[in-house]
């Protein structure tokens, strides 16, 4: 017995992968030689991990904004506004600092991101599970102190910077500056992996967040195990920021756009529909701004400033929206 | 249940000192008391929303902490204030939510029917498609009321149900409650400001000084001039009215 709102929701998530897989031929076939085999080969070799990093790190940013916005019960707050782009950006340097750029761990770039996900899952847990209790999930002080830790983080990284040995700084500015025009490549199929775990592990998580979202009360009232329910999917949380941040550097305003455009769309509560929502408008803004950005402004723009731009707007219209 | 040396500090201040009482089942019983003395965490103690410090909370004749989570969500419905809920989310769907410590979130046809009774029992059919976020807060009120109703559970918790509502709303909301314990029933706790609706609509008082029992019994054992102007410190005129001590302060 499914209602009439549930079957519109499935049909607009239909008619959005229609649209995203339009988005990815489209962007797979502009320009392409097809006629000479080797040139085809060549676009696809370069085109082929742009899309798939693309791909995973519009559904990490779109499923992780939305955990997070159901978990603090508020939907303009994001991970990136409380910094935790910030925390991984430092703790990637923090990494080469200390071991250094020819070290095993700058040279393997799986074996870097293991180290990151590792230290930022357990810093992001912690910092953000205790800023969460303390304030007892009061978005107010949660946005202020987030955003203090996301400049602290960002002056401590600097810090490091300016100390660094200049040859290790500048191997380190390769992986730090991921874009969407610098794809870090080499870790697509670890993140593919793990994305596809966090699901699996997380999939009873994922169910009672619809439960989550009628507030602590209520869900302690119908029988949720909340302060562990709440850890667990703070963890994957940092998890998809991770892999996100990994692959094609910080977007701040992404998640906060794709997540509420998300929302808007679907007016459900149910969360896989509002996970697979998000994703999927934000393979397809992605995807397709990206097509912009390479065959119409010829690479003069990168996509993260429309992102950027759009995503303020965006940002001021909902606060002053929400009066 | 019953409740034996509750104790719960903050800041090494006791709210809660020592409160000792049993509740008698299929009734309705009120906590009262002025502001800060406790009553309010007493309820957030029995209703496990807030931890306790010291003593025991006996459920059915076992230790509530020793319940699992979700098998008191099936005999224990508790509604508090905090209820702003951010999602788009219908009266209906509210209400299913009330069946989830049974069937998760996949309801059985037995799940849908006891949906329909709560929300025809509560008179939420015409609006049972609008959004929560839409609607008056007398409304929205009934809507949780009717998914507390969906739990089908044996004791209801209510935290100053009718904080907010007008005099109108506030009135049918105990009147709600009435109906709660007499036909369906339900054992029913609530956490009262307004002394008269504690006195004319419930069983049993409870009343809290400093956070302790000041007086704990029947209404007409609570609802006393020297009782009331000693736990409030105010003047108090008591009247009979329909049968039920009701009470004027000034």
């Amino acid at each position: 017995m499914k209602n009439e709102a549930y079957r519109a929701n499935v049909r607009k998530l239909v008619i959005l992968s229609i649209l995203m897989v339009l988005a990815v031929v489209l962007y797979m076939v502009i320009d392409v030689n097809f006629a000479n085999p080797k040139f085809f080969k060549f676009s696809m070799k370069i085109r082929t991990p742009k899309l798939l990093a693309m791909l995973v790190a519009a559904f990490a940013i779109g499923a992780a904004s939305i955990v997070f916005q159901s978990i603090i019960n508020n939907t303009i707050v994001t991970p990136c506004l409380l910094g935790m782009n910030s925390l991984y950006t430092l703790l990637h340097t923090a990494v080469y600092f200390f071991f250094g750029a020819s070290s095993f761990l700058a040279v393997n770039a799986n074996a870097a991101f293991i180290v990151d996900l590792m230290l930022m899952i357990v810093v992001a847990t912690f910092i953000y599970g205790y800023l969460f209790k303390k304030t007892n999930y009061n978005v107010l002080y949660v946005l202020l102190i987030g955003t203090v830790l996301s400049s602290f983080f960002g002056s401590v990284q600097s810090t490091m910077i300016r100390v660094m040995d200049p040859n290790e700084y500048d191997a380190l500015l390769l992986t730090l500056v991921a874009g969407f025009d610098n794809i870090n490549g080499e870790i697509i199929g670890c993140c593919v992996l793990l994305l596809a775990l966090l699901v699996f592990i997380l999939r009873k998580d994922l169910a009672l967040l619809d439960v989550i979202t009628l507030g602590k009360d209520q869900a302690i009232n119908l029988g949720v195990d909340y302060d562990r329910c709440i850890r667990r999917l703070l963890i994957g949380v940092t998890a998809c920021i991770a892999v996100a941040t990994a692959m094609v550097g910080p977007i701040s305003f992404l998640g906060l756009i794709i997540a509420n455009l998300g929302r808007q769309l679907m007016k459900t509560y149910r969360h896989s529909h509002l996970i697979l929502g998000s994703s999927l408008i934000g393979m397809m803004t992605l995807v397709a701004g990206q097509c912009l950005v390479e065959h119409v402004f010829a690479y003069a723009i990168p996509v993260s400033v429309f992102i950027t731009l759009g995503g303020g707007i965006y940002f001021l219209y909902l606060l002053l929206k929400k009066r | 249940m019953n409740v034996k040396n509750l104790i719960k500090k903050y800041d090494g201040k006791a709210v809660v000192d020592s409160v000792s009482f049993e509740i008698p089942k299929g009734k309705v019983i009120s906590l009262i008391g002025p502001n800060g003395a406790g009553k309010s965490t007493v309820m957030g103690m029995i209703s496990r929303l807030i931890a306790k410090d010291e003593g025991l909370i006996e459920f059915e004749d076992k230790d509530l902490s020793k319940w699992k989570s979700k098998e008191l969500a099936k005999r224990l419905a508790i509604l508090t204030q905090h209820n702003n809920v951010q999602m788009k989310l219908t009266v209906r769907e509210l209400v299913s939510f009330g069946r989830f410590p049974y069937s998760g979130s996949r309801l059985t046809q037995e799940d849908y029917d006891i949906i329909d009774k709560a929300i025809s029992y509560m008179e939420l059919e015409a609006f049972e498609d609008r959004f929560i976020d839409e609607l008056s807060g007398g409304q929205r009120q009934r809507a949780y009321i009717a998914m507390v109703i969906a739990q089908d559970t044996e004791y209801v918790l209510l935290d100053e149900p009718t904080n907010n509502l007008d005099i109108y709303h506030a009135t049918n909301m105990m009147k709600t409650v009435r109906k709660l314990c007499d036909e369906l029933g339900k054992t029913v706790i609530l956490v009262l400001h307004e002394i008269n609706y504690a006195a004319f609509y419930s069983d049993y008082i409870c009343a809290f000084l400093d956070g302790k029992i000041a007086r704990f019994g029947t209404v007409e054992e609570v609802i006393t001039k020297e009782t009331l102007s000693q736990i409030y410190k105010v003047d108090f005129e008591i009247m009979n009215i329909g049968g039920k001590p009701l009470t004027i302060y000034y």
